[in-house]
């Protein structure tokens, strides 16, 4: 049989999230023999290829144009979409930014943030992806099989979800795999 | 009382009439989740998390305030149960703004574990992001808005238990916000901060300074003890983590009490500033030199021996009953107790609070000295209509609530005011006595409720401690003081002049511009013992956390075992 192909990618992160993925640890040998993983920000291979693949994880939140570009794009190629962590479940930490408005957060962080040097200004490159005047968890953007929160999800969380979805079963979290912190 | 049957989950039920769902399912062991209900206040529906399926009834009810009936048949746990509890943990989440990761309560949180309970690994709601206020401008806890999901126990407790009516609630609906007194900060407000509300808090919107983050539920552990800042000796609980105090609740099982702390049990033991004494301190030419027990015990009973009859033994409320023993039995010299004498008639059942219809307090501020009891008022004014005379030449802090105030020597006008009354109970202290007993004789229905002066004054006195002041004639002293924070002016006096001064103290202010040799002493959440409250009840302390030191009464034993 074929193995099971993954993608994951990642949004508005710390990138806690695929640190937790890598905290499985020496289970990833097992992983492999049953899931070819495609790309991930953390691999040579960065986008999930054209013809699809059968699970893709997404972490973080949508925050600018870019990031709901990505999320369609991956939403497009699998055919499974697990929001991965808090920031892709509810939009989590990077949320707090929905207090203010988005001119104010770019000043304070590009003008006023005391480390900057005097005279910076806010980069206004048409190469750079475009804040959303709020941030939105991933299933504002796309359709979302399977939520998995935690900051960051437990490792054993994320295994257990991967090995039901392989199994054939919907995975549902209780106990400690259920987690908001 | 005439009885219903009820079948709840399959299981046939016997309950008073006057049950509620709830009441009738936990006494039955089964469990049904609340948010805004609260054993130890009125049920009101707020939060509908705690929604059954009644047969016969259209729609799910809150089983907080239904009332049951003769045949009714309820399921606690069906799958539209189930559904229904999920719906409205997906709304309040969804409307405020819950962020667990970097929340103080995350651990404790009962808003979180029902989440965790229900699987709620996500919520289709979109959130509304409200910009809501945090309000710190009370000293020991916050109040943040963020994560209230106005349950409205804050306002139940404060008006209810203490009798405060500080909290209420503004505008309506989604709009609806907890506000102190007129919409004014809570620091600036009528609170009293004795922490009730921030006890009954079911989420992080009210969090305690000193323990934020210190120890989630499943990491700490309750000790049941008493706190002895005053002779109201409320229950207590200690919170301990890995063998720190790391916040203090009341205990909701102990009388007089029920639940209630004041500010100064609730806080003073995690906000204390004042310099730990842990090993015995002996005053030199700069300041004070740490010592041994051997150099320092032996000093002190060298110091006993050669008093004679000229030691005094001074002993503060906070001691416990067996350290006041073991100074009886063990320690020469003329013994007495440094907050003074407690006032005749002591003995008198707090409860009395709770069935006045007319408070007399005389010569005593109530709130400032003994506030636990002052809720007990407050809560009868308030609930029961009672009514408050206050008789004193001094302000109280009570004197806003008064109907009348005279001075203190006003008998005859009490009296003739207090004549209607079913029955009027005359609240005193140390000072007021005399007064209270003249009135109590003139008021044949009237009950009195006496505080003794310092937190064990009775036990001590128990003990054979009775005197108020030490010998005038005294040259050396012994001080068990304990916590003791503000000894009087008479006592501080008769130290100065005296030739050597001993203290047992916790702290080293104030004694170390009095002292000549201070020795370590456990605090009350480090000790065990017995301890009589106003009541003359006996009441067990239980140590909370264990210190790698010399008990209250091993100090006096020593220095004992070295002067016989």
């Amino acid at each position: 049989m074929a193995k099971v192909t993954l993608c994951t990618d990642w949004l508005d992160v710390c990138s806690g999230c695929h640190m937790s993925l890598l905290d499985i640890d020496e289970l990833i040998v097992e992983l492999v023999q049953h899931v070819q993983i495609l790309s991930t920000p953390i691999t040579d291979l960065k986008h999930p290829p054209e013809e699809g693949c059968d699970v893709g994880i997404l972490t973080g939140a949508v925050s600018n144009d870019h990031q709901e570009h990505v999320a369609k794009q991956m939403r497009e190629r699998c055919r499974i979409l697990i929001a991965l962590g808090d920031c892709a479940v509810t939009g989590g930490i990077c949320t707090m930014r929905n207090f203010f408005d988005v001119e104010d957060v770019l000043r304070r962080a590009y003008v006023e943030t005391e480390s900057t040097i005097p005279g910076q200004s806010v980069p206004r490159s048409n190469e750079i992806a475009k804040l959303y005047p709020q941030v939105k968890a991933v299933d504002q953007v796309v359709k979302v099989d399977l939520h998995v929160p935690g900051c960051p999800p437990p490792a054993k969380a994320i295994w257990y979800a991967i090995t039901e979805l392989l199994a054939g079963r919907i995975p549902v979290l209780t106990d400690d795999l259920l987690t908001y912190d | 009382m005439p009885e219903v049957h009820v079948q709840i989950d399959g299981r046939e039920l016997t309950v008073p009439h006057t049950f509620t769902v709830l009441q009738a399912a936990e006494r039955a062991g089964i469990g049904v989740p609340k948010l805004c209900a609260h054993p130890a206040l009125a049920p009101i529906g707020a939060c509908r998390i705690c929604l059954v399926e009644i047969e016969k009834q259209r729609v799910l009810q809150p089983a907080c305030t239904f009332p049951v009936s003769e045949g009714m048949v309820v399921h606690t746990n069906s799958p539209k149960v189930r559904d229904a509890r999920r719906f409205v943990l997906e709304l309040l989440f969804s409307e405020r703004n819950h962020f667990c990761m970097f929340c103080e309560m995350s651990g404790s949180c009962e808003l979180q574990s029902l989440a965790y309970e229900y699987g709620l690994d996500h919520w289709e709601y979109d959130r509304a992001f409200p910009r809501l206020g945090v309000d710190a401008s009370r000293k020991f806890f916050v109040m943040d808005h963020n994560r209230c999901i106005l349950c409205r126990r804050c306002i139940r407790a404060c008006d209810s238990l203490v009798g405060n009516q500080t909290l209420g609630i503004k505008n309506r609906g989604a709009q609806s916000m907890i506000v102190a007194d007129m919409d004014v900060p809570f620091g600036q407000s009528s609170c009293v901060s004795c922490g009730t509300c921030l006890q009954v808090c079911p989420t992080g919107a009210l969090f305690d300074r000193a323990s934020a983050y210190m120890g989630a539920t499943e990491e700490i552990t309750r000790v049941k003890s008493r706190c002895v800042g005053c002779s109201v000796g409320c229950g207590v609980e200690w919170i301990i983590r890995q063998n720190r105090l790391i916040r203090i609740e009341g205990d909701w099982d102990a009388k007089p009490n029920n639940g209630l702390l004041c500010e100064m049990g609730r806080f003073a033991p995690l906000h204390e500033t004042r310099q730990r004494v842990r090993t015995p301190l002996v005053k030199s030419a700069n300041g004070f030199e740490e010592t041994d027990w051997d150099h320092a015990a032996s000093m002190v009973a060298d110091k006993i021996k050669a008093a004679g009859d000229k030691l005094a033994v001074v002993v503060s409320g906070f001691a416990t009953t067996e350290a006041a023993q073991a100074i009886v039995t063990g320690l020469p010299g003329h013994k007495s107790l440094a907050d003074g004498a407690a006032p005749a008639g002591a003995g008198a059942c707090l409860s009395v609070l709770d069935e006045a219809d007319l408070y007399i307090v005389v010569n005593t501020d109530v709130a400032k000295l003994f506030p636990v009891a002052s809720f007990a008022i407050k809560r009868g004014m308030r609930s029961r209509g009672a009514r408050l005379i206050i008789l004193d030449d001094a302000e109280t802090s009570l004197d806003g609530w008064a109907a009348c105030k005279y001075e203190s020597t006003a008998v005859a006008k009490a009296v003739e005011l207090a004549a209607g009354a079913q029955m009027p109970a005359i609240v005193y202290g140390a000072a007021g006595a005399s007064v209270a007993a003249q009135m109590a004789k003139a008021l044949p229905t009237s009950k009195t409720v006496a505080f003794a002066p310092g937190g064990n004054t009775l036990g001590l006195a128990g003990a054979g401690i009775t005197a108020a002041a030490p010998r005038k004639d005294a040259r050396c002293f012994y001080v068990m003081a304990n916590e003791m924070a503000q000894p009087s002016s008479d006592l501080l006096t008769a130290l100065a002049q005296a030739d050597f001064v001993a203290v047992q103290a916790c702290f080293r202010e104030p004694w170390q511009s009095i002292a000549d040799v201070i020795l370590p002493t456990p605090t009350t959440y480090e000790k065990s013992g017995t301890i009589t409250n106003a009541e003359g009840r006996t009441l067990a302390l239980q140590a909370g956390t264990q210190p790698d030191a010399k008990s209250e009464v091993a100090v006096i034993q020593l220095i004992s075992s070295l002067t016989s």
